[in-house]
């Protein structure tokens, strides 16, 4: 188990490595802007080719690079209802305060669970295998963060219930 | 052998240019200014704050003989500064582009100058003694993009660019009037200004950093599927070799003499080729010896400083005692390196040192 972990963590960053080369660019439809190309997919030849890698049918990563800002998808392992339920609410916390992650795009990318937004700016200011060591720790902790609010919900379930049901005693 | 010395001046440096006696350089911390620099004693001191464009300023070059430096920046405009006692005084070039600029290079005979633009089309700009102005003319709809790289064929009439359609395009820029009209040259018989000479299409991808060999016979790019360029002959009959290399790709190249060739980019390692004696070129190694790994990841190259280093190096030429004093400098790069300069004194042709940025 932990090794799958591993493989799928090494081809992450080594995919992200090829793709954050960013360069700073400004739009080519607008004059005076400065947009993330990946969002706006006006001209095509400014984009790469998006890579998925995928660990099993439920966690997946897609990665969309372009010639000044690259796009992080994940899909979280979501085994049944309850992890469903919780992963959606972290996720949903962690997004709402994207302005304090600079890198992390408020809203998910259609199908997946949570979205990074990586800009050349974000590269001039902070360094790219920082960058990387990030998006692949988030990757790992989230998958332990979600597994440790199962069990405390589980066990506080299960506390609740037999408090509950003592006074039926 | 190769002796290196690091300078700090700014977080992220766009690009830079060096002064005809080496002693000063003038570069953009990405930002809207220009900064010029000037060595002395042993200290760097801050001369110049040239404030005049609107936006980042993508390009700046200083040209060797006539002390002019020209400026391009995202906001579609370029200033050509002249000094005039102490100060640098502007002059607005009418480049009539609809988006950003994003290189420049003086010609080799510096009566005239190039520009890469965003709107797709390359723009030349050339001195009017009569109306003491810059004239700029267009080469339009010969790109599908943005140009990303212009460079001047040492006879003054070429011009190679790159874009991001992948393609690389030498034109004649022959202006009547500017350009003497050379007919025991020959050459190229399409004297016509902005007629395509030739259309080269080995890359997939983005193409960056163009630049023609000394002499003229040869000229590289690079491309963003880290690949390298190299065509011989391109006026008569071009022959290409491509090399590719395992790592990061390039953002640009020079040629330190005919048959040697540093690329700098998104490895934050300056990597160098060179071509034997039959002209096939390959590639030789990288300048910076990695450290012994000090920290846990081994990615990009050595965390030896801080911020914002401006890096230049000696390199001994195989055939040359130097003469001229050695100027340490040294360090390391920890972010991408996006330009290199040749540190050169009018007349050579042998690069001896050369000087790269980048947004470390």
């Amino acid at each position: 188990m932990a090794n799958t972990l591993r493989l799928y963590l090494t081809c992450i960053r080594n995919t992200l490595e090829a793709a954050m080369c960013l360069q700073n660019f400004p739009c080519q439809e607008v004059e005076r802007h400065n947009k993330p190309e990946v969002e706006l997919k006006t001209s095509l030849e400014l984009l790469l080719n998006p890579v998925l890698i995928c660990r099993n049918e439920a966690e997946k990563c897609l990665i969309e690079s372009s010639i000044n800002s690259i796009r992080i998808s994940m899909k979280v392992k979501q085994a049944d209802e309850l992890e469903n339920i919780l992963a959606k609410k972290f996720l949903r916390f962690l997004s709402m305060r994207a302005e304090a992650f600079q890198v992390l795009r408020r809203k998910p990318v259609q199908g997946y669970d949570i979205s990074f937004l990586i800009t050349n700016y974000h590269c001039e200011d902070m360094h790219k295998h920082k960058l990387i060591d990030f998006i692949v720790q988030f990757m790992e902790d989230i998958d332990k963060e979600i597994s440790e609010l199962k069990l405390s919900v589980n066990t506080r379930g299960r506390l609740v219930a037999t408090e509950f049901l003592k006074q039926f005693i | 052998m190769a002796a290196v010395a690091v300078h700090q001046f700014a977080q992220c440096i766009t690009c830079h240019a060096w002064s005809p006696d080496r002693t000063m350089v003038a570069f953009c911390p990405n930002n809207n200014e220009v900064h010029i620099y000037k060595f002395i004693k042993d200290r760097w001191e801050k001369l110049h704050v040239l404030y005049k464009h609107d936006q980042i300023i993508s390009g700046i070059d200083w040209s060797m003989r006539s002390n002019k430096i020209v400026t391009v920046s995202h906001d579609r405009n370029s200033y050509v500064w002249n000094q005039e006692a102490s100060e640098w005084v502007p002059t607005l070039v009418i480049l009539r582009l609809n988006r950003a600029a994003l290189c420049v290079q003086w010609s080799p005979k510096e009566n005239k100058f190039a520009v890469g633009s965003g709107a797709k089309t390359v723009c030349v700009c050339y001195y009017e003694q009569e109306n003491n102005w810059w004239v700029s003319k267009l080469i339009r709809k010969k790109h599908n993009s943005s140009v990303t790289g212009v460079a001047w064929h040492p006879n003054n009439i070429l011009l190679a660019t790159t874009s991001t359609d992948g393609k690389c395009r030498v034109f004649s820029t022959f202006i009547k009037g500017v350009d003497p009209r050379d007919s025991s040259a020959g050459s190229s018989n399409e004297l016509k200004f902005g007629e395509q000479i030739a259309q080269l299409d080995l890359s997939f991808t983005w193409a960056f950093g163009v630049k023609w060999s000394p002499s003229g016979n040869t000229l590289a790019y690079a491309g963003h599927n880290s690949m390298i360029y190299f065509i011989e002959d391109v006026e008569s009959s071009p022959s290409a070799q491509t090399i590719a290399f395992r790592d990061l790709p390039l953002r640009d190249v020079l040629f330190v003499s005919e048959r040697m060739l540093i690329g700098v980019g998104f490895d934050c390692n300056p990597l160098v080729f060179a071509a034997d004696e039959t002209g096939l070129w390959s590639s030789v190694k990288f300048l910076d010896e990695k450290k012994t790994a000090q920290s846990s990841s081994k990615y990009g190259s050595q965390f030896s400083e801080a911020f914002g280093k401006l890096y230049g190096q000696s390199k001994h030429g195989a055939s040359n005692d130097t003469v001229e004093p050695s100027r340490p400098r040294g360090g390391a790069h920890e972010n991408c390196i996006t330009c290199i300069v040749p540190l050169r004194k009018g007349g050579e042709t042998v690069v001896k040192r050369f000087s790269t940025s980048g947004r470390s």
